[in-house]
């Protein structure tokens, strides 16, 4: 009854997502009122529907109900109840449907929210947003039906693959999928600007909350995707520039150079079909991502099966957005009107600065990706394009933007002064260099790349507190005066600065762990004890120990320094019963913002263990930066100038603020 | 029944958010409006950027004058959109909207969805009698504990012919073999794995079923199982006389009632049938005389006299291939004279002529497999 129910609602979603796409945008073409209304409940019932049929999925797994074939193939009466309810997106048909939910989840958003968009522009949003959903739904219902039944229904579940049986397979899709989906908010306020021929005012101010929280969860889902694959996979690495990781990152940087552009475009009506432009390409290369995951062209984990007529569907549905918005936009560019002015050395300038580089590093990494891929599908060779190729052409990209940010937020708007800039600057470049020389002075064998890299982070740190320090006018008027004004600056200014900073720190963590982690292999026996990065190494023993749905070999080791112990952790070999697939479950030590990591390989058949053990130092501000990046972002959807009024709205003063509640 | 209650309750209310407001009021708002709020926050938000310094005095001015002038362009002439009134197509639209959300999800529905099947949670199932359960619930719940303990033999052994039964002969293989793996080799295990293995094969005794019932057969020389079935393997070969000897020594040996004595009396009395009709072949096997005239020939005589013979079979099947017999001895006859190239394409031409999936055809194809010739199809 309740897999039905579930069905029958996702299939009822595809018809209102149908109606959702045609009715408000006849409404909007002839000015009819009531058709343009129709939009608004039909989304929110649209997302009431799917997210019923996503909750009739959960309960077949919560029920281990085999009689949907999806759970069958993917779950395993014995795995612990939180497996259960995330197995319901580890696996292609389930991870379609969360992108579906989510989808409707923000068409619905829109609509509860946007009440005080001006009426057309909102019936254009949802109707594109109806498109992107009636071509995913349908995507699911013929190709990937997680509701399909089976009869006679198995007793027992095939397991869900043990490298996803993790709570990050709780946070990561969830997170990165509202992410990408976010962005297809902005893509709809872009489409359906061009298909009106003109941009509202209160357009970008519309579009910027939206590719905010996009953002936000976006950096989250890569952070989290990053700190997953480094623990779970065993290899001590925490970004492979693997083309699945590839595919997220892309949007992720065509989103912050929309992000910084819709803040010219809000501020000062400039850079409009620029906006527009990145608002549909960061969107089209969320779709890109979709497709090169879910449709087999590339082998990973996240392949969870390969089916050639899902991959042709969802190159389909890209072609069509993709190509379908990029005409759209090529016919009506033209009629749109250009803004405000400013001179090149301002803080528009520096913002289109800072898209011309993210543009660049986003084709540089698409082409990367997809150079592979193109080869094998003309002459079928196999090559691959890996960190070599990205080290020679991100990295230098990223050298000047990361050096001009803290220049950004110190600029005037219009024209803007560098050499004051500078001097202000002054004490932020004193501490980065003062950085530089520390670690070449301090740290045994410091290259002084790895030096420079040093320093740049710190700059960087430095360069937002300088931002923050400024704004307050700390040190030209009294302190008392400078905490009120501090206090009383607007969120953004504080969103900038947590955002720039976080970035400061994750290129901290990743210098740190690239240029000074120790890594060490050696064979131990219960007893022994080895040497890393000045510390003692104790391996205790191994003691085999029975999981829920698989067994394990647990070796436990103590760190020791100075004689004294420092903390005990655990690594191990596990193998899970159902899929007979060993995985390794690496054993990780905090000290601070250093990590020590260690990880099993095979016994020597004397009682000794190879045993891998990285000291990683700083590496956990990789993953930090990126929460400090988010709260950046979060702390910047408060700000009170996202909350714009509605003329409607004038004379009820209670109504609630829209936009920043997104 | 209760399903189609929610369905239809379902359709009803996802009716009602399409038809609710198309039958309701809306007045028109006008877009300049919401521009105009927008321009009057930005000039507040430009004084407060000023006040703190983020923009100088004279750019602010010139900001400001330039949302001003956004403004007044607003004022300009309307572009009469709302005057079209085009009030059919709206009402179609209208119509076509509330009746498509029915029409398309049952229609959707009637194709994807499985409205009979209840839901069947773990839980639940476990807790009915197993003896409540059909056959193929008994098989599942075996499946189920055999997922979770791979290395129970037990489990193995007793679904093996379970699935041999109910004609999944593939998981049938796969099962006896690992039910031999665990629990060894047992002359019962191995004439079900060569049975379970012939019937994959569709009936045919295959070299590698074959082998499992030899193992079978040194085990236990009289599993009447294994006999038999080596007996049809002389049989698919047509060497008919051997397999009914091989029959009538296995009936002899058989106590009154065993089961098989049905079994193996039908075959000898279709091995008879068989040889009787092959009495007069359209294509005669070497006459007495001609056998005679061959023992007292010299060895390159003989070979060439057989040459020659086989030759003419070869002749008369070109000419009359329909004739099964004919195909199985000249195939034999080339594997015999170690023309294996001969042989396969003698195999080839006769799959042709007797339609490889008809009984003959396999007959002809298990032949070529005993005689060490690959299926090239």
């Amino acid at each position: 009854m309740i897999v039905e129910t579930g069905h029958f609602a996702l299939v009822l979603a595809f018809a209102l997502a149908l109606v959702q796409s045609v009715v408000p945008l006849v409404g909007a073409r002839t000015g009819e009122a009531r058709l343009m209304a129709a939009g608004g409940p039909v989304a929110i019932a649209g997302f009431a529907l799917t997210a019923l049929a996503f909750a009739a999925l959960t309960a077949a797994y919560v029920q281990s109900d085999f009689s949907v074939a999806n759970v069958w193939q993917n779950s395993h009466s014995l795995k612990p109840m939180l497996y259960k309810v995330t197995g319901t997106w580890g696996n292609h048909e389930g991870s379609m449907l969360l992108w579906v939910v989510i989808l409707a989840f923000f068409g619905a958003l829109v609509a509860v929210f946007g009440r005080n968009l001006p009426a057309t522009l909102r019936a254009n949003v949802l109707a594109v947003q109806g498109w992107i959903g009636a071509a995913f739904l349908l995507f699911v219902l013929a190709t990937s039906n997680p509701f399909v039944r089976l009869e006679p229904a198995p007793f027992e579940g095939r397991d869900l693959n043990p490298i996803l049986q993790d709570i990050g397979l709780a946070i990561h899709p969830p997170l990165l999928y509202l992410g990408y989906v976010g962005f297809s908010i902005s893509f709809s306020f872009a489409v359906a600007a061009l298909i009106e021929g003109r941009i509202d005012a209160a357009w970008a101010r519309w579009v910027r909350p939206w590719t905010l929280a996009a953002w936000v969860f976006l950096t989250g889902g890569i952070a989290m995707g990053s700190y997953w694959a480094y623990y779970e996979l065993g290899w001590g690495g925490f970004w492979f520039w693997d083309p699945v990781e590839n595919a997220s990152f892309m949007p992720w940087l065509a989103g912050t150079a929309l992000l910084h552009s819709a803040i010219v475009m809000e501020k000062r009506s400039a850079l409009k079909i620029w906006t527009i432009l990145l608002a549909i390409l960061t969107f089209s290369l969320s779709l890109l991502g979709t497709f090169l995951v879910r449709s087999g062209v590339l082998t990973s984990v996240h392949a969870f099966a390969t089916d050639p007529t899902r991959g042709v569907f969802i190159l389909g549905i890209l072609v069509v957005f993709i190509g379908g918005s990029l005409a759209l936009f090529a016919l009506r560019a033209g009629s749109l009107t250009a803004g405000g002015l400013f001179h090149p050395i301002s803080r528009e300038g520096a913002l289109v600065l800072n898209n011309l580089f993210l543009t660049t590093a986003t084709a540089t990494v698409l082409v990367g990706t997809l150079y592979p891929l193109v080869v094998e599908a003309i002459s079928g060779d196999k090559i691959s394009v890996g960190a070599p190729f990205f080290n020679l052409t991100f990295g230098p990209l990223m050298l000047p933007l990361l050096l001009l940010i803290p220049f950004g937020p110190l600029l005037a708007w219009k024209r803007g002064d560098v050499f004051a800039v500078a001097q202000r600057l002054m004490a932020a470049f004193g501490g980065a260099l003062l950085a530089v020389l520390a670690t070449l002075l301090l740290v045994d064998g410091a290259s002084v790349f790895a030096a420079l890299g040093i320093g740049i982070a710190v700059w960087m740190v430095l360069g937002a507190l300088t931002d923050l320090a400024q704004k307050s006018a700390l040190g030209a008027v009294p302190l008392g005066v400078a905490a009120r004004r501090f206090a009383g600056l607007p969120r953004s200014v504080f969103g900038t600065a947590l955002a720039h900073m976080g970035m400061g720190l994750s290129v901290l963590g990743i210098v740190a762990t690239v240029a000074f982690e120790v890594e060490h292999i050696t064979v131990m026996k219960p007893g022994e004890t080895t040497e890393i990065a000045g510390r003692t190494l104790r391996f205790e023993g191994v003691a085999p120990v029975q999981g829920p749905n698989f067994t394990e070999t647990q070796a436990r080791f103590v760190l020791m320094q100075g004689g004294v112990s420092r903390g005990a952790l655990i690594s191990s070999k596990r193998i899970y019963t159902a899929r007979q697939m060993p995985t390794t479950e690496a054993g990780i030590l905090t000290r601070g913002l250093s990590q020590l990591y260690v990880s099993l390989g095979d016994e020597t058949g004397d009682g000794g263990m190879v045993v891998r053990i990285w000291w990683k130092p700083l590496v956990t501000l990789i993953w930090l930066g990126g929460a400090v990046m988010m709260a950046g972002g979060a702390v910047s959807l408060t700000d009170r100038r996202l909350r714009v009024g509605a003329p409607s709205r004038r004379t009820r003063p209670s109504a609630v603020p829209s936009g920043a509640k997104a | 029944m209760l399903f189609w209650i929610v369905a239809a309750l379902l359709t009803l209310a996802a009716s009602l958010a399409v038809m609710l407001p198309l039958a309701g009021r809306t007045r028109a708002d006008n877009p300049r409006d919401h521009d105009i709020e927008v321009y009057r926050d930005q000039l507040k938000e430009l004084e407060r950027d000023a006040a703190r310094g983020l923009i100088g005095p004279a750019e602010a001015e010139e900001a400001k004058a330039e949302i001003g002038r956004r403004i007044l362009r607003l004022a300009g002439p309307e572009n009469a959109d709302s005057a079209r009134a085009g009030a059919k197509l709206p009402r179609m639209v209208a119509v076509a909207a509330v009746l498509a959300v029915p029409v398309i999800a049952w229609g959707v529905y009637a194709v994807t969805g499985s409205p009979a099947l209840p839901g069947q949670p773990l839980s639940a199932r476990l807790a009915e009698d197993p003896a409540d359960s059909s056959l193929e619930e008994l098989i599942a719940r075996a499946e189920g504990h055999l997922v979770s303990n791979p290395e129970d033999g037990r489990g193995w052994d007793v679904l093996a012919p379970i699935y041999l039964r109910g004609g999944r002969f593939a998981d049938s293989v796969s099962a006896y073999r690992n039910a031999i793996r665990l629990l060894g080799e047992t002359p019962d295990r191995l004439a079900g794995l060569g049975e379970a293995q012939a019937s994959a094969a569709g009936g045919l005794v295959t070299a590698e079923a074959r082998a499992s019932f030899e193992r079978a057969m040194a085990a236990d020389p009289a599993n009447p199982k294994a006999r038999f079935y080596l007996a049809t393997a002389l049989a698919q070969e047509g060497r008919l006389k051997e397999a009914g000897e091989a029959w009538r020594t296995m009936l002899s040996a058989l106590p009154a009632d065993n089961p098989w004595r049905e079994a193996v009396q039908q075959a000898i009395a279709e091995a008879d049938r068989r040889i009787a009709a092959a009495d007069a072949p359209p294509a005669a096997g070497p006459s007495q005389s001609e056998i005679e005239a061959a023992q007292k020939m010299s060895p390159q005589d003989r070979a060439a006299m057989i040459e020659q013979m086989v030759a003419g079979l070869d002749q008369k099947l070109r000419e009359n291939p329909r004739d099964p017999e004919g195909w199985m001895r000249l195939v034999r006859s080339y594997a015999m004279l170690g023309r294996t190239d001969a042989a396969r394409d003698a195999l080839a031409r006769g799959l042709e002529a007797l339609d490889g999936d008809s009984e003959d055809g396999r007959r002809l194809l298990a032949l070529a497999a005993s005689l060490g010739l690959p299926a090239t199809e």
